[in-house]
């Protein structure tokens, strides 16, 4: 096991001197992958902001069902048990809305009272709002059209609203997302794997006397390879490491500017750098990353040299 | 130790690097190979090395057959073996006693180990004050009296030597022989291959090739 340890430490050491030797060519590679590996990360960054927000977001659908402004009160108050009827087993909270609350509600939330008062008669329906819960995601959440459906086919009912509606829309946009997110990782992470393949290659050819001495005194494959592999590795590591420190850079200004637009809206939104354990995680897969390009490259270009 | 048994070795179809070549070396030998260029004595020391397999026969190296012997199996082989070339292919970036320690850090020794015993190998060849020293700010000589180092260093029972003394003066060419002997003194193996008659007149074991075929009665 010593033995395992010391050849590592041996492959290790052979791999940074490697870095001491030629340290700009491996600065300028170490750019190369960070910036294929910046886009991605940027991306993952930007989603996994997103999809907490789109998390909180109501998935239970809420319907709000107005009436005909010709409806009288006693016909709106008629149709809650039709509409229990059509719910069914599904659990829903029922909220009547008369149209004089509605309308103090808008004058109070929209700073709009002077306008309403100038229209003289109320011009709000009297409504229902439904909270339907025991949604588990958006997509469960889709069977309520069909429940829609059914309520505007009631008499006196004018329009029926499923509020669930755009967060469906953002859900399907951010699988969407998701999915040229995962096309751009695949993409990005073969130009990494090419980026140091080649490199690994470079190192192979320039090291061809070493690694034949190192063939007539007895090492083995593994012993050659290794230093190789821990090259591989040790660019994709510190690519990933500047890559992920320059996005975690970048998202000051960009919150700079989305505290002015969150502000619009009252909110206090702000992009947060990948958490550490994610951070390590991308860490881990730039290395390994590497580790494929230099394995690849050990593979076809020693099996040439022998 | 070492035992060739109607080996033949080709590259193309009708070329012989060797042709049926049987001989036998006994343990703590001392044996010259000699004949001109193409003459197949390299070919001979690499399949002793498995740098070469044999083609048809059979190359019997400390109980080994070569052309048996797995690609996982040579590195080990070769830990057994001291090879010395005639260009001296030591590694031109790294000093002469990290040369001399890389077997042994091959091998798995610690660098404490590595050092320590590598010290004792140049100073062996008389190289210890040059430690330090680049291959290249030292002469032919030297630099043959490194590689020389770097082969015993792992202690081995065997050490192939391919014309070690060629390029080298008088001089040198006796310090690098004067090391080799050295070694076969102490019972290690010794197979050179030369071109240089003056060493041969008094050497005890000459085996002669021309063409790929053994002649003479050093066999």
């Amino acid at each position: 096991m010593n033995t395992w340890f010391r050849q590592h430490r041996f492959a290790f050491g052979r791999a940074l001197a490697q870095v001491r030797k030629t340290p700009g060519s491996f600065a300028f590679n170490v750019l190369v992958v960070a910036i294929a590996l910046a886009l991605p990360f940027t991306g993952l960054t930007l989603l996994e902001n997103v999809r907490p927000m789109s998390e909180q977001l109501s998935v239970d659908p809420e319907i709000s069902l107005f009436a005909k402004t010709a409806t009288t009160r006693e016909q709106a108050e008629a149709l809650a048990p039709q509409l229990r009827t059509i719910l069914g087993k599904q659990k829903a909270k029922i909220t009547f809305v008369p149209r004089e609350q509605a309308l103090d509600t808008l004058k109070d939330k929209g700073g709009l009272a002077d306008v309403l008062d100038t229209l003289g008669d109320n011009p709000l329906p009297d409504s229902y709002v439904m909270k339907l819960d025991g949604f588990a995601s958006t997509t469960q959440a889709g069977g309520v059209d069909g429940i829609a459906e059914q309520m505007r086919a009631l008499p006196g009912v004018d329009t029926v609203q499923v509020d669930s509606a755009w967060v469906k829309r953002l859900a399907a946009l951010l699988g969407i997302l998701r999915m040229a997110l995962l096309l751009l990782a695949v993409t990005l992470g073969t130009v990494v794997i090419a980026v140091v393949f080649n490199t690994v290659r470079l190192q192979v050819l320039t090291q061809r006397d070493e690694i034949a001495v190192s063939k007539l005194i007895g090492a083995t494959d593994n012993f050659i390879h290794r230093p190789f592999y821990y090259s591989g590795a040790l660019l994709g590591l510190c690519s990933g490491a500047v890559a992920l420190g320059a996005v975690t850079l970048a998202l000051r200004p960009l919150n700079g500017a989305i505290a002015e637009f969150a502000r619009l809206y009252a909110s206090t939104f702000q992009l947060l750098p990948i958490a550490p354990i994610g951070m390590a995680l991308l860490l881990a897969l730039s290395a390994a990353l590497g580790l494929v390009g230099a394995v690849l490259s050990v593979k076809r270009h020693l099996a040439r040299l022998s | 130790m070492i035992e060739f048994q109607g080996v033949s070795k080709t590259y193309t179809r009708d070329a012989f690097a060797l042709q049926n070549v049987s001989l036998h070396v006994a343990k703590g030998e001392l044996v010259y190979l000699a004949g001109p260029s193409g003459a197949g004595k390299s070919t001979l020391l690499k399949m002793i090395a498995a740098i070469e397999r044999p083609t048809t026969g059979r190359v019997i190296v400390s109980g080994h057959d070569i052309g048996k012997l797995k690609r996982s199996s040579v590195p080990f082989l070769r830990r057994n073996l001291g090879l010395i070339f005639q260009q001296q292919r030591l590694l031109n970036d790294r000093s002469i006693l990290a040369n001399t320690m890389l077997p042994l850090l091959v091998s798995g020794a610690t660098n404490g180990q590595a050092e320590q015993r590598a010290r004792a190998a140049l100073d062996k060849v008389g190289l210890l004050d040059r430690a330090k020293a680049l291959p290249l700010e030292l002469s032919g000589g030297e630099q043959q009296r490194a590689a020389i180092a770097r082969a015993i260093v792992n202690r081995p029972q065997i050490i192939l030597a391919d014309e070690p003394t060629a390029n080298l003066d008088r001089a040198a060419a006796d310090k690098v022989l004067d090391a080799l002997h050295a070694f076969h003194a102490v019972g290690v193996t010794c197979m050179i291959s030369t071109h240089d008659e003056q060493v041969l007149d008094s050497a005890a074991r000459v085996i002669r090739l021309e063409h790929g075929n053994l002649t003479g009665a050093g066999a």
